[in-house]
């Protein structure tokens, strides 16, 4: 993707299709953040229903990969949710969820998406309404940025990648 | 992204499956919102799913039946149930699978409750978004492979650290349960905080005699053996094998030592008495308190200079002052950690501690409250007790971040300590009985006497005349010298009952009803790798269904080491970690989740980057192979070490990248109406 780096990429003011709906992938740690999840749920509240959630057992586990995986395959946003720092369940994953996710956004603003398309927060299990506003707040940010596309992009520049391939990119 | 290439269970697998996908209505809970019977028709289309389906309630008998049904007539191999949250009926469904004789972690739970049919209004909206759920599920089912729980084995000991209350009930209930027990205790004398209390709240008991009792039933146990002045250096080992090093301070006294006093009053060298929390001093060879355990002094090795006077005056019998450390190994299957806490020492000049020397802590009050005490019961002065006295409560605790000072960790301690409200009602109404003219007045920000029975003494307190002024936390209380001489201190207060009222409360005594802060045990934290809370108290694996468990398996929490409680609260979790640990011995192994990192060897380029990242020190390296290594036994399956790996050598059994992706790929993938049009628009 070097090559691609020194133009930069518009992602805003498209013309959205009248149809179009932001797709936002969650990644969510179970013990806090999905179970956070879950408290929003309890509590009735109502959030929209763009954002589907992705559990893993820890935060620590969420690969930078596995972000921009979810760009390429046509993702309009990323979420990444794990426990306070100093409430992991495996001590320190979170720590290390802490050291990527700051670079994994910057790295996304250099590949051309707006920061506004990935949020990293922490989100204990009583969370729930922390849980609900930070989906309204990537929605509504996602949804004024427009589609993304990028398997689009990339097909269009001949990255290889994106859907149409196998899943990691392999023909 | 092409490098992330090589999953460890590629999709070759997926054509091969026969998926069942279960959708379930909950009664009406998800079909309300859901289109549960499109759910099912959409997921239908998915490649290998056989059946597709819904149900009123998947997870009641009948529900479960159709799935054992199903697995068998249609030789189904992988089963998605999408109804509630994983939490509550994942293992139910495992449970269902396994009884159908399919591997239990061919299983996938997909949540339309929780988070679709409560938190989406729109019929429509909930309805795709269960459906792109359900069908992620089933392309992920169709990458999951047969996982086989870890069972280890386990030995009938346990180990309890902590020779306070919570570690003799703990070591006692434990060895009524026939396993062997370990009681360390790092002092030289058993009974821990619970010994310098003097009558307890709610029944007025002696502190000492209940303690005396309960010491006796424990060290009576033949299977219970006791070490004090035993510290915990190291430890090696998983559940059912902890091997843990211990080294035993030489107590340089043993039984043939028969007239202790002449010992003691013989030692030249005195110290403070930390026990009377610096009120009295003792010498360098004493007992903790009358009627401790074991019933011989001790000798506390950093005040005692080895002059031999001690030696001399029993006749040479019984003291031993040149002995040395040493060190044992302990094996044992389970670990309860009983580490208790510490009273919150105020700052100096907190409330005018340390400044006056008419500011006292409540503990320090308890102390001379004893008459067994260092003052025999009776508070300083002519005898006629103090004329008025003011309780300051929430000190060291509820604390406000920008207004109280914080502790030496940096933090302010801002939970409730929740055994001071009733601790300190509890000494003003002893004041009160001793010295009937003593006026009180009691500075609170909320009175928490929130246990059985312990209303009464608010109550009593407010009938015997304890003036309540409740102040602001923001604007604490000040301790001021007084400037006319009614009185040697004054508290100023705002009181809020009385609208901010500003008050002078002339005082002669004031007690700090301070709060509670964990023990230092940030050998053992690193050692066993628990979980630290923010409040720096260990952190259980679930505080409601779970709560006397630490995450590594086979280490339980009994007391304060977790958080406050008082002697009620810390008897019942003591019990609850013996028998928590107790059950877990009994089964005889331990199961634990099988999502273990995996290492392909093919892949490894042995960068070591994984040994860093582990919090358990799970990764070691094959010098010989030049790889990673994951110990199955140590893995508690975080999979930090997937995320970290620079050649994607590691796969995380039950989250591999493969899986993981799938799910991704069909969350994105155009969903089923879409499907359609561009099809339509494509031809």
């Amino acid at each position: 993707m070097a090559e691609a780096a020194p133009q930069p990429v518009a992602t805003k003011g498209e013309a959205a299709p009248a149809s179009w709906e932001p797709r936002i992938v969650a990644f969510l740690c179970y013990w806090c953040s999905y179970t956070g999840a879950d408290a929003a749920g309890t509590a009735r509240l109502k959030y929209p229903p763009n954002v589907d959630i992705i559990r893993v057992m820890c935060s620590g586990r969420i690969d930078p990969e596995l972000v921009t995986a979810a760009f390429a395959r046509g993702a309009d946003g990323v979420m990444v949710c794990g426990c306070h720092i100093g409430d992991c369940h495996y001590i320190a994953g979170n720590h290390k969820t802490m050291a990527r996710m700051p670079l994994v956004a910057r790295t996304l603003v250099q590949l051309g998406i707006d920061h506004g398309r990935f949020v990293h927060e922490w989100v204990s299990a009583a969370e729930g309404d922390k849980f609900a506003a930070l989906v309204e707040r990537i929605t509504r940010q996602v949804r004024r940025l427009g589609p993304l596309d990028w398997p689009r992009r990339m097909r269009e520049r001949g990255v290889p990648g994106g859907r149409g391939l196998g899943p990691w990119g392999e023909p | 992204m092409a490098h992330l290439g090589a999953a460890a269970d590629g999709p070759a697998d997926s054509r091969a499956s026969r998926i069942g996908v279960f959708v379930c209505h909950c009664g009406g809970n998800i079909s309300d919102v859901v289109d549960v019977e499109r759910v099912a028709a959409e997921a239908a289309r998915m490649p290998g799913v056989v059946l597709a389906t819904a149900h009123p309630f998947v997870c009641s008998d009948p529900g479960q039946a159709l799935i054992e049904e199903k697995i068998r007539e249609l030789e189904l191999d992988r089963v998605v149930v999408a109804a509630c949250s994983p939490t509550l009926h994942q293992t139910t469904f495992r449970r269902t699978v396994d009884r159908a004789g399919l591997n239990q972690y061919l299983f996938e739970h997909v949540n339309v409750r929780e988070q679709v049919s409560w938190v989406v209004e729109d019929r429509e909206a909930a309805t795709r978004k269960a459906s792109r759920l359900v069908r992620a599920a089933a392309a992920r089912a169709s990458h999951l492979v047969p996982l086989e729980r870890r069972r280890i084995p386990i030995q009938p000991s346990a180990l309890v650290i902590g020779g306070g209350v919570a570690g003799l009930v703990a070591a006692r209930d434990l060895a009524r349960r026939g396993m062997k027990v370990t009681l360390v205790e790092n002092r030289p004398f058993l009974g821990g905080r619970m010994a310098q209390l003097h009558t307890l709240f709610p029944t007025g008991e002696n502190a000492r005699d209940l303690l005396a009792g309960l010491i006796q039933e424990t060290a009576r146990e033949p299977r219970i053996r006791v070490l004090t002045g035993a510290h915990v250096i190291g430890s090696e080992g998983v559940v059912g094998d902890f091997r843990t090093r211990v080294r035993l301070e030489p107590r340089g006294v043993d039984e043939h030592l028969t007239y202790p006093g002449n010992a003691i009053a013989a030692c030249p060298e005195e110290t403070i008495n930390e026990f009377d929390f610096a009120l009295s001093r003792r010498k360098a060879i004493y007992m903790a308190y009358p009627g401790c355990y074991p019933p011989m002094p001790a000798v506390d090795w950093r005040s005692c200079t080895r002059c031999g006077k001690c030696l001399a005056a029993v006749g040479g019998k019984g003291i031993d002052l040149e002995g040395e450390p040493r060190e044992i190994e302990l094996h044992t299957g389970v670990i309860v950690l009983a580490t208790g806490y510490d009273p919150y020492e105020p700052l100096y000049g907190e409330y005018g501690y340390g400044i006056f020397p008419q500011v006292l802590t409540l503990q320090q009050l308890i102390r001379l409250l004893d008459p067994e005490g260092p003052s025999g019961g009776r508070l300083p002065g002519n005898g006629a007790g103090p004329g008025r006295v003011a309780f300051i409560h929430c000190v060291g605790a509820r604390q406000v971040d920008g207004v109280n000072a914080p502790g030496p960790d940096g933090k302010v301690r801002d939970y409730c300590a929740r055994t001071c409200c009733t601790g300190a009602l509890h000494a003003a109404l002893e004041l009160k009985e001793r010295y009937p003219r003593a006026r009180m007045t009691s500075f609170y920000q909320d009175i928490r006497t929130y246990g059985r029975f312990h209303e009464e003494y608010y109550e009593r307190a407010a009938e015997k005349g304890v003036l309540f002024v409740r102040y602001d936390p923001n604007h604490p209380p000040r301790v001021e010298r007084d400037r006319g001489d009614h009185s040697p201190l004054v508290v100023r207060a705002k009181d809020l009952l009385t609208g901010g009222l500003e008050l002078e409360v002339p005082a002669d005594l004031v007690v700090l009803a301070t709060g509670v802060v964990p023990h230092d045990i940030s050998e053992l934290i690193s050692m066993y790798r628990c979980a630290v809370g923010y409040d720096s108290f260990l952190l259980e694996v679930h505080p409601k269904l779970r709560p006397v468990e630490l995450a590594v398996s086979g280490v339980f929490l009994a007391g304060c080491c977790q958080g406050p409680m008082d002697i009620t609260e810390a008897c019942a979790a003591a019990s609850a970690a013996a028998s928590k640990a107790a059950a877990m011995i009994a089964q005889g192994q331990v199961e634990m989740d099988p999502f273990v990192s995996r290492v392909d060897e093919a892949l490894c380029t042995g960068c070591q980057t994984c040994l860093t990242v582990c919090p358990y020190e799970a990764i070691t390296r094959d010098v010989a192979r030049r790889v990673s290594r994951v110990s199955d036994a140590l893995c508690t399956g975080c999979g930090t070490c997937v995320a970290s790996c620079p050649s994607n050598a590691i796969q995380q059994c039950g989250f591999t990248d493969a899986q993981v992706i799938s799910e991704v790929d069909t969350l994105l993938a155009p969903e089923p109406a879409h499907e359609l049009v561009l099809a339509q628009g494509g031809s």
